[in-house]
């Protein structure tokens, strides 16, 4: 695998996780606001 | 349903058929079926592998599910992202740059024959039979509202997919994917806005009425075996479950290796990892709100015609009185109540299971939603079954013919008479999952075991190819592993012997997806010490190319 690819699949990896923080974080904040 | 419905859903169809082959236009040996020459892009490639997992399930089942459960469900791909980082750093290079059609193939490659037969016979067995459950369930569903016969609803979703399968192979099945998913999202968006304008309440007590019924509830952080979707079952449970199906399942392993390289390969994977959390809960919003809205509209007792017409010819002195009670009551607590009463009824009276959660969505679209609309959202159901049943059709011909047929039978023939047998293939399993459709329908029972079923063997199978990529691991260890997985899962799913009382008690109770977790690490464990007692510098070198046939065909 080239160095390049490399990057490019951590960079990807970065942004993927945060995209996955703020959706959990969404789904917490509706479950706080409305259902406790 | 309204005829320019039907030209909707129909005009897809035709459309969705005439462009899968026509993508697939210029193929014409095995590598072209099979792996699309290797050609394909990684966005495509990563909304085909989202696309095959969703099935028509997911689209009325687990709406519908939002609607009675509310947000839990999510959960149950807590653990998908990591599994995707995991299988981008482990066994997407593996296989993809071992050149090889199946995953099954490599594990001969690291193994031995056996391990590799055992795995895809088990991969076909298991695929062959959810295939046909697949075609099901939105066939049956079509058949009680619409009250056609079954298999014409059977015929509507399979004989497209397989006829665009069988001449275009995986190119056709990729591109075909790739527009379906557009359709599905774009029918999803429209049925939420549509729900924002029919509910007659602000957005804020929307959420306000779906939070006290409890419905916003996607954490659950107590830790148990027994309960199903909890934050730890999905996170760990999830991630193998999820490791074995991207990275063991040939109908995922298949489209990957179709990618131009490895790191489109894996890039390919994070197109799910991205997507699956915010589409999942968006397709479980879906059901909340159809719940909201039959708090401002009048709810049917029964979600599914058929059991209600049943149910009212059979028993018309109760069901009257019941529906009027229903209708007349504004606790919900009460009406929950009647509803769970009915339901037992309609289960009494038809001798099925009383449960129509899978009837909740049809019912609303095509009561509630304006014309056109509800025509998209039928389209997009069917173009859900067809994707997930095109994506299993093609890798169990796949596997068929290349861990079989070109194994076992005829190892020396050449190029085009390895494409025809595939097209056949194709054919077969095409066939073999409309009659298994048409018939598991009445046997709702078979349904469930063919769920279970599939369970025993994916933590074992993740276990073995995780044996793969340990150097001291051998083909004994993981063969004899395999058989003592998929045995403990048997013994969790259904009991141990009636002797072990203490565990006989507990064990079936196990949630499934811990299930994987049991399977992969009795297969890794036993493996490994049964690898302890092999000679020492017998350890395989990896990957060696043992299929020359392979090698050749892959330059």
């Amino acid at each position: 695998m080239s160095a390049d690819g490399n990057t490019q699949f951590r960079r990807t990896l970065v942004r993927v996780m945060a995209v996955q923080i703020i959706a959990l974080a969404i789904l917490g904040l509706i479950q706080w606001r409305f259902s406790l | 349903m309204h005829p320019l419905n039907w030209v909707i859903v129909i005009g897809w169809l035709g459309y969705v058929v005439v462009y899968g082959i026509w993508k697939s236009k210029g193929m014409k040996d095995l590598n072209g079926y099979v792996l699309a020459n290797r050609s394909l892009p990684w966005w495509a490639v990563g909304l085909s592998v989202m696309a095959t997992q969703l099935s028509a399930v997911t689209m009325i089942g687990t709406t519908g599910q939002g609607a009675s459960d509310g947000l839990r469900f999510v959960q149950f791909y807590f653990g998908l992202p990591l599994a995707m980082v995991i299988l981008g750093v482990t066994l997407v290079p593996f296989l993809h740059g071992s050149r090889v059609y199946t995953a099954y193939e490599y594990l001969e490659r690291r193994f031995d024959a056996k391990t590799r037969s055992l795995t895809a016979f088990l991969f076909l067995l298991s695929r062959g039979m959810s295939c046909g459950v697949i075609v099901a369930a939105p066939a049956v569903v079509f058949s009680a509202i619409f009250g056609w016969p079954l298999a014409w609803c059977v015929a509507m979703i399979g004989v497209p997919a397989v006829l665009y399968t069988i001449i275009g192979g995986v190119q056709a099945v990729t591109w075909v994917d790739v527009k379906q998913m557009y359709l599905i999202v774009g029918a999803l968006l429209a049925v939420v806005i549509a729900l924002m304008f029919q509910i007659p309440a602000s957005p804020r007590t929307v959420m306000q009425i779906a939070g006290q019924a409890g419905r916003l509830r996607a954490f659950d952080f107590s830790f148990t075996l027994t309960n199903q979707y909890t934050f730890w079952s999905g996170l760990i449970g999830g991630t193998f479950l999820m490791l074995s199906y991207f990275g063991t399942d040939q109908s995922q392993v298949q489209r990957y290796l179709a990618a131009k390289s490895v790191e489109e390969a894996r890039t390919s994977l994070l197109i799910s990892a991205y997507w699956k959390i915010p589409l999942q809960a968006l397709v479980l919003m879906i059901g909340v709100l159809v719940f909201v809205f039959y708090q401002f509209h009048p709810q049917p007792l029964l979600f599914n015609p058929a059991q209600e017409r049943a149910v009212q010819a059979a028993a018309p002195n109760v069901y009257g009185p019941m529906k009027a009670r229903f209708d007349a009551s504004t606790n919900r607590f009460e009406r929950e109540a009647i509803r769970g009463t009915a339901l037992q009824l309609a289960g009494d009276v038809t001798g099925k299971p009383a449960s129509d959660v899978n009837y909740i969505i049809p019912r609303f679209v095509l009561e509630h939603l304006p014309i056109g609309l509800a025509g998209l959202f039928i389209a997009a159901v069917i173009a859900a079954a067809m994707n997930a049943i095109s994506g299993e059709l093609n890798s169990l011909s796949t596997t068929s013919v290349i861990d079989f047929y070109r194994r076992w039978i005829k190892p020396e023939a050449s190029d085009a008479h390895f494409l025809v047998v595939s097209r056949l293939a194709t054919a077969f399993w095409g066939i073999f999952a409309c009659v298994v459709a048409t018939y598991a329908a009445n046997l709702g029972s078979l349904i469930e075991v063919v769920n279970r079923f599939g369970s025993f063997f994916y933590g074992s199978i993740l276990g073995v190819f995780l044996l793969a990529m340990i150097p001291r691991a051998g083909a004994l260890g993981a063969f004899v592993g395999l058989i003592a997985g998929m045995s403990v899962v048997a013994s969790v799913n259904f009991g141990l012997p009636t002797f072990w009382v203490a565990w006989h008690d507990y064990a079936p109770k196990i949630a499934y997806l811990w299930q994987n977790v049991i399977g992969a690490v009795t297969v890794v464990v036993v493996g490994m010490l049964i690898s302890q007692f092999r000679p020492r510098g017998a350890v395989p070198t990896l990957p060696a190319a043992s299929d020359s046939r392979a090698t050749a065909l892959h330059p």
